[in-house]
């Protein structure tokens, strides 16, 4: 019985060491390679100090390396912590200083556009895959491979060690790391594998990047079965005609990706002159799928099957729902389906009582995969978790507050209603708004700030935002987002911004975010 | 530097970098830096479509022709060119 996410690995290598286990760019690894070069690289890690429960930063495109350094990392007993290489180095920096990364594996640290400078690094001491940098103890690439081994270092874990930590959009202004355990990583990785009948002969997807929680599917969940995960390049993931010709030269059998993808693909992907014939399933989550543009998909692709998987990435997936290949006429968002097998689901009221069906609530997640809490942020970790009675009272076990709005249908599958917070969703990234406004406000030249979400017209949403100037102060839109892009994520960035005298204004006084979005162009 | 270019790297500077400071040559990967992304890549196609006034398939729409500003200009000009009415000397 496997207790640790990369266990998988080692059960392939030996099942099938010649079997592609990461395919990118036409290369692929073999199991038994990816079990090799990651021993090797657990063996670096552990000479040079990482030890169990650390946190060890991944700063690199994807590539058949960031399978290896996932595993790697793991098996020296650490997390690993993917940081996004398209973030502003700011931002980068507050993560690395957050989690007091000291071992950064990378490809290397200018990746084009990002420059990570010593003052961003500040407390890393190691770099694996650098060049020499000053002040750094640098290990290079071909020194992994060099270290190539049969087996892991000798580093004893239980289920309950970290396995990894993504970071996620914060109220606050500050990213907040969630923790994922070998227990609650592998809990989803072995419910998923078993649902979607993998199998060593799969050829899955792996389209999101490293930090957003759709790819534990694509790596894990695969892993479990001796299944190819085909990484989509960066270069091309976001050009649909290529990512199409890729499914079709590549033979995937499951695809995995946000909503917005497949409306691109279906858009401008020239999915009918493909042959898609290998494709099985396509699973997507991140966003509610809108019902119009689903349909049209399913009609493009009758032999496939189609599954909406949904949860915060504190649960990994908590609700799962197969789409009828009868999808019904109305523009009715789907459900986001019924609890899987592995959790317990509650949707409660503001007092934390269960309701009735067809009330709303919130929903609470008790299971083997929630999270174990956000690092470092015991107050986040108190207002995220609820201790309650169960198995009829006769013990107590926490539950985590999704957030989120829900009821239950008649046929026992969930309807999403929203979220209790002002989070949402722009093309499957998660985006706190008042992070945004965070952002917009640390402007000294900005008086006030609201960030608001408004459609895109491609069944997602886009952020904009409108500010005020500090009397006398000078401010244009290029100015604040030229600003705001130097700490958020560029897709968290507002595409527009408006400068404007006055807020429009609620009764109560507060500022009508609502009349703003109105009147977003 | 083609006219292409220039209005290329002016539409990109103003808005998709949104005047970050980021390095814009004519051979700078805009894709593999994660410069463009999925909403950028339609951004920049409505733009050439309107600006140049080429249609652009969405077959065309591919790592070859969008790598980068100068096989971008390089793609306007043969979808400018093939548009043109032919004239016999």
């Amino acid at each position: 019985m496997n207790y640790l996410l990369t266990q998988s690995v080692d059960n392939a290598a030996d099942r099938t060491p010649e079997r592609a286990a990461v395919g990118y760019a036409g290369a692929s690894l073999t199991w038994s390679a990816l079990a090799r070069r990651s021993n090797g690289l657990a063996r670096i890690l552990v000479a040079h100090g990482v030890r169990r429960g650390d946190r060890v930063g991944l700063f690199m495109n994807k590539s058949l390396d960031s399978a290896v350094a996932m595993h790697g990392v793991m098996k020296a007993g650490g997390a690993y912590v993917p940081l996004d290489p398209f973030a502003p180095a700011a931002r980068t920096a507050l993560v690395i200083r957050d989690c007091g990364i000291r071992h950064v594996i990378t490809t290397d640290l200018k990746l084009d556009q990002t420059v990570l400078l010593d003052e961003d690094i500040a407390g890393v001491t190691c770099l694996i895959g650098s060049s020499p940098r000053e002040g750094f103890r640098c290990v290079s690439w071909s020194e992994v491979e060099a270290a190539a081994a049969d087996a892991p270092p000798d580093v004893q874990l239980t289920e309950q060690d970290l396995a990894y930590i993504l970071y996620t959009s914060g109220s606050t202004g500050t990213p907040k790391g969630i923790m994922h355990t070998h227990r609650s990583g592998l809990s989803f990785a072995v419910w998923a594998a078993e649902t979607y009948g993998l199998t060593a002969d799969d050829r899955v997807s792996n389209h999101a990047p490293l930090h957003f929680d759709l790819s534990t599917f694509d790596f894990f969940a695969a892993a479990q079965v001796g299944a190819t995960t085909v990484i989509v390049p960066e270069a091309i993931a976001k050009l649909p005609s290529d990512v199409g010709r890729l499914m079709e030269r590549e033979r995937l059998t499951v695809w995995y990706s946000v909503p917005f993808a497949l409306i691109q693909l279906l858009e401008r992907g020239n999915l009918k002159s493909l042959d898609l014939g290998l494709l099985r399933w396509i699973l997507f989550a991140g966003e509610v799928f809108p019902t119009k543009h689903l349909r049209r998909l399913l009609a493009v692709l009758p032999h496939v099957r189609f599954s909406n998987l949904f949860g915060p990435t504190e649960t990994n997936v908590c609700t799962y729902y197969h789409v009828p290949t009868d999808l019904p006429t109305s523009e009715e968002p789907i459900p986001i389906g019924k609890p899987c097998g592995n959790i317990e689901s509650l949707v409660v009221d503001g007092n934390e009582a269960p309701v009735a069906q067809g009330e709303p609530g919130e929903l609470l997640i008790r299971g083997g995969v929630v999270m174990c809490g956000y690092w470092g942020r015991p107050d986040l970790n108190e207002a995220a978790f609820s201790r309650r009675k169960v198995f009829d009272g006769r013990y107590e076990d926490t539950f985590y507050r999704t957030g989120d709005l829900v009821e239950w249908l008649p046929d026992g599958n969930l309807k999403y209603l929203g979220r209790k917070d002002r989070q949402i969703k722009t093309r499957g990234y998660r985006v706190e708004l008042d992070e945004v406004e965070a952002a917009l406000l640390s402007l000294p030249a900005v008086e006030e700030a609201a960030a608001f979400a408004v459609p895109d017209g491609h069944g997602s949403t886009l952020i904009e935002a409108a500010v005020t100037a500090r009397d006398g102060s000078l401010l244009t839109p290029e100015s604040v987002m030229g600003h705001v892009a130097t700490h958020l994520p560029p897709y968290a960035v507002p595409v527009r911004v408006r400068v404007i005298e006055v807020f429009p204004r609620t009764s109560t006084g507060k500022i009508d975010r609502r009349e703003l979005a109105a009147h977003a162009v | 530097m083609s006219d292409y270019q220039n209005a290329l790297t002016e539409f990109i500077k103003q808005e998709i970098l949104h005047g970050r400071s980021v390095k814009l040559d004519d051979d700078q990967d805009l894709l593999n830096a994660g410069i463009i992304d999925s909403l950028g890549i339609l951004r920049l196609v409505a733009f050439i479509e309107e600006r140049f006034g080429v249609k652009v398939p969405d077959e065309d729409v591919v790592f070859e022709n969008f790598q980068n500003i100068k096989v971008m200009a390089r793609y306007v000009e043969e979808r400018r060119r093939a548009a043109e009415p032919r004239v016999e000397s």
